[in-house]
């Protein structure tokens, strides 16, 4: 019968799967404790949060006296206007942050794969940026923004340029790009430490061959160099975009995801829900969707890195 | 005339000694009330320094001085806008704390302002909370209607209810219990810059009446001089707004519900009504029709607010007496040139009532902090040593130390601290310690209420936000923060 033939079947791929553990029963043991401190600290919250997110947590109350609510927080986040605005800046934040980091990243990296006189020190200067604590970055493009005494409104109005000086976070139309533009300044040299690694793995020689074969720089570039860095490329931007998705330092401290909601991004407005509303349910359940989605990311990104382990083991 | 028999003297002798005996030894009486009736600045300076406390032995009555014990407390500390002054008192506290009882452990940890609320509440949460805490006066309702707290009355630590402002009880007390004890009140007052009037044509010595000179007087500042006539903070999820935008909102005749009123209920919603829409209307003339405040209110604090003020660029803002000294503190620090400015800034600031709304009302937040012990299930390691806990309480609390931790920037929250010679030579030193002191009769609590915190921090500061950057026009931003008070008080997701 069918349904004994399944469980025979299955029975049959468990057996060989079990030997299997048994046979490595040392190695099993050396990961267990790893295993077990990653259920407690990652599986555990992951479970904790999608239940707390079908339960109503009012402020007035201890989050054991939650209420029940079903889907009622999805429902209630997928029709609010501020999901979709906070969605809409997160698309804008992640997108427009990753792409020009990424460009600006490879462009130094190219820049700088190049020999000349003080490469050295202008790699070191461009990777201050990705060094400097980002909560510091952060108070101090706070203070060049400044609307009314910031470096960049002083200059500006000494300079004539200006009557009097612009207004980059305290506006919703200028406010998400002036933090993007901290952003990118602050993850483009990691774009450009990973294709500046890339490129060391572009064999010289084809470079020389194409050069001998008449192919102009942008050719070698097109059709020499960037097939080659495609990998790194993808790991890189996948890397970027999860980076960005998550971000809550720089718009958190800059603005507080203001003026009027026009900088909140999908974590600081979680954190705003959970931290400063007590909406524990609500938060929860844009965890869970942000969850999702980094998922998949993610899965793009363990995709990329076993495509390159593929191709390197047939090389 | 009235005969008395031996018997009867004896027993009354008895009964007048036993009462006199109790009288001397309850707290309450130690020290007669300050008479909240006559509140005046010269009642003030009238009772200030007549009266010795002797807080190590008051406190020795409520924990033994030689008492062996281990203390987790968070408190409120000192942040980048107040003076050097009370940072040393702070320093000094600890200090004394530790010399009084030194085998008390005290792991104490300073949190500012707009952190405190979000550590402790995750804390809670965790089961990770300290002993005792001292909370902004938003905070104690909300925990103890949630039960976190236990129950706490001054008596319990030495001292009589009657000793503490009404106002500040009332923001300690939940469903008719008393989880708190206040350890500073505080009411603000209106600072401007004497020189910056004059040169607007303004007379250098007089305060706006009315908030809506406040916006003539800003508009005048601006178009005259090209700086910013008034310290506007918008500011989201910082103590400083609804610290600023309140007091407006209330001399207009608005509110959030009736809190401004002698015994308000809280039932009904008031942000949407024309009175508080007028005072929104009022900072949104400021902020985009006359654009006479600083582009930056909708990211600064009040902090912000210090150095344009003490640079020449600020006409005028509401504050605490402390910003005479912050600004002395940030003279000292000034270099060259910035020095004199600065100067001249200090000579020129003078220090008037809040202004009045269109009816002639005027209004402050009542604010302060008030001092709570954490039920055990809460805090880390499940047990609580009330003793320790009430300790440190009984000293923060006493009249020499209530005073002394809001010797610059507020007043004593044990009334009794008004008499104490550091009072005295507080009236001496702390320049305009009396207009403040002044606009305590007009302090309004803020609701005690559970959800006040995310009403006054979020959801107010959202409303001014949504109106001075054009996101929503003035009457949509009050309906929308109505709607959103209205429901958060439902319990709605």
């Amino acid at each position: 019968m069918t349904i004994v033939t399944g469980k025979t079947g299955a029975r049959g791929r468990l057996r060989p799967l079990l030997r299997k553990i048994w046979e490595h029963r040392a190695d099993y043991a050396y990961v267990l404790p790893a295993i077990a401190v990653m259920l407690i600290v990652i599986a555990y919250p992951i479970y904790y949060t999608i239940e707390l997110s079908f339960f109503n947590t009012p402020p007035g109350l201890q989050l054991r006296d939650k209420i029940f609510v079903g889907f009622g927080n999805y429902t209630s986040i997928l029709t609010s206007p501020v999901f979709w605005k906070v969605t809409s800046n997160t698309l804008i934040w992640t997108l427009a942050s990753t792409f020009i980091a990424f460009v600006l990243g490879f462009a130094s990296a190219l820049a700088l794969h190049r020999d000349f006189i003080g490469r050295g020190v202008l790699r070191a200067i461009l990777i201050i940026p990705w060094v400097i604590s980002a909560v510091a970055a952060s108070y101090i493009w706070k203070w060049i923004y400044h609307s009314d005494f910031g470096i960049i409104g002083a200059v500006l109005v000494g300079l004539g340029l200006a009557d009097r000086p612009p207004n980059f976070i305290d506006s919703v139309s200028t406010v998400l790009p002036s933090l993007i533009v901290v952003n990118i300044w602050r993850e483009f040299p990691f774009a450009m430490i990973m294709m500046m690694a890339g490129l060391q793995t572009v064999p010289d020689q084809l470079l020389r061959a194409a050069k001998v074969d008449g192919a102009n720089a942008w050719q070698r570039f097109w059709h020499v160099t960037f097939p080659h860095l495609r990998n790194v490329s993808t790991v890189t931007i996948l890397l970027l975009a999860v980076a960005n998705f998550n971000s809550f330092i720089i718009p958190w401290i800059m603005t507080g995801g203001g003026p009027s909601n026009a900088s909140h991004i999908w974590i600081t407005h979680i954190y705003e829900l959970a931290f400063g509303r007590q909406r524990w349910g609500v938060a929860s359940a844009y965890s869970v969707l942000l969850f999702l989605i980094l998922m998949t990311l993610g899965y793009f990104y363990v995709r990329a890195l076993s495509g390159n382990e593929r191709k390197d083991g047939s090389a | 005339m009235t005969r008395i028999t031996l018997g009867g003297a004896v027993l009354r002798g008895t009964v007048s000694t036993a009462l006199m005996a109790s009288l001397m030894s309850a707290p309450a009486l130690g020290a007669a009330p300050v008479d909240l009736s006559k509140w005046s600045p010269e009642y003030v300076r009238s009772i200030a320094g007549t009266q010795d406390f002797d807080t190590a032995a008051d406190c020795a009555k409520v924990t033994p001085l030689d008492y062996k014990g281990r203390l987790t407390f968070w408190y409120q500390g000192v942040f980048e806008g107040d003076p050097d002054l009370l940072r040393q008192y702070y320093k000094d506290f600890f200090e004394t704390f530790r010399k009084t009882y030194p085998n008390i452990q005290l792991e104490e940890q300073a949190l500012t302002y707009n952190d405190l609320l979000d550590k402790f509440r995750t804390a809670l949460l965790g089961n990770a909370a300290p002993m005792a805490v001292r909370l902004q006066i938003l905070g104690g309702t909300e925990f103890a209607s949630k039960g976190y707290l236990e129950p706490l009355k001054p008596e319990d630590v030495g001292y009589s209810t009657e000793d503490f402002w009404p106002g500040a009880m009332k923001a300690v007390t939940w469903d008719g219990v008393t989880y708190g004890i206040p350890t500073n009140n505080e009411t603000m007052a209106f600072i401007w810059n004497a020189d910056i009037f004059k040169r607007a044509g303004l007379d250098p010595d007089k305060a706006p009446a009315t908030w809506d000179d406040v916006v003539k007087y800003s508009k005048q500042i601006h178009d005259k001089l090209g700086i910013a006539g008034y310290g506007l903070v918008a500011r989201k999820n910082a103590g400083n707004t609804p610290y600023r935008f309140m007091p407006q909102l209330w001399a207009y005749g608005g509110g959030v519900f009736d809190e401004a009123t002698a015994n308000p209920t809280y039932k009904q919603i008031e942000l949407a009504s024309p009175q508080s829409k007028a005072a929104l209307q009022a900072s949104y003339d400021m902020y985009v029709r006359d654009k006479s405040v600083p582009v930056s209110a909708l990211t600064n604090q009040q902090a912000d607010n210090q150095p344009l003020f003490l640079a020449g660029q600020l006409g005028m803002m509401i504050s605490h007496p402390s910003d005479y000294n912050v600004m002395l503190d940030l003279q000292k620090k000034a270099t060259g040139t910035d020095k004199d400015k600065a100067q001249t800034v200090i000579d020129n600031m003078r220090y008037g009532l809040i202004p009045t709304g269109p009816d002639g009302k005027r209004a402050v937040v009542f604010g302060g902090s008030n001092i709570h012990i954490l039920k055990p299930e809460y805090v880390e390691g499940g047990k609580v040593d009330e003793p320790a806990a009430k300790a440190i309480i009984c000293m923060w609390t006493s009249p020499e130390w209530s005073l002394k931790m809001a010797y610059a920037g507020s007043n004593p929250g044990n009334l009794n601290g008004f008499k104490t010679k550091w009072m005295k030579e507080r009236l001496d030193s702390i320049k305009f310690l009396d207009v403040t002191t002044s606009m305590l009769p007009y302090g309004i609590p803020f609701p005690a209420l559970p959800q006040s915190p995310e009403i006054m921090n979020i959801i107010v500061p959202d409303m001014l936000q949504n109106a001075l950057t054009g996101a929503m026009t003035v009457d949509q931003a009050a309906d929308d923060a109505a709607k959103k008070v209205k429901d958060l008080m439902g319990g709605g997701l």
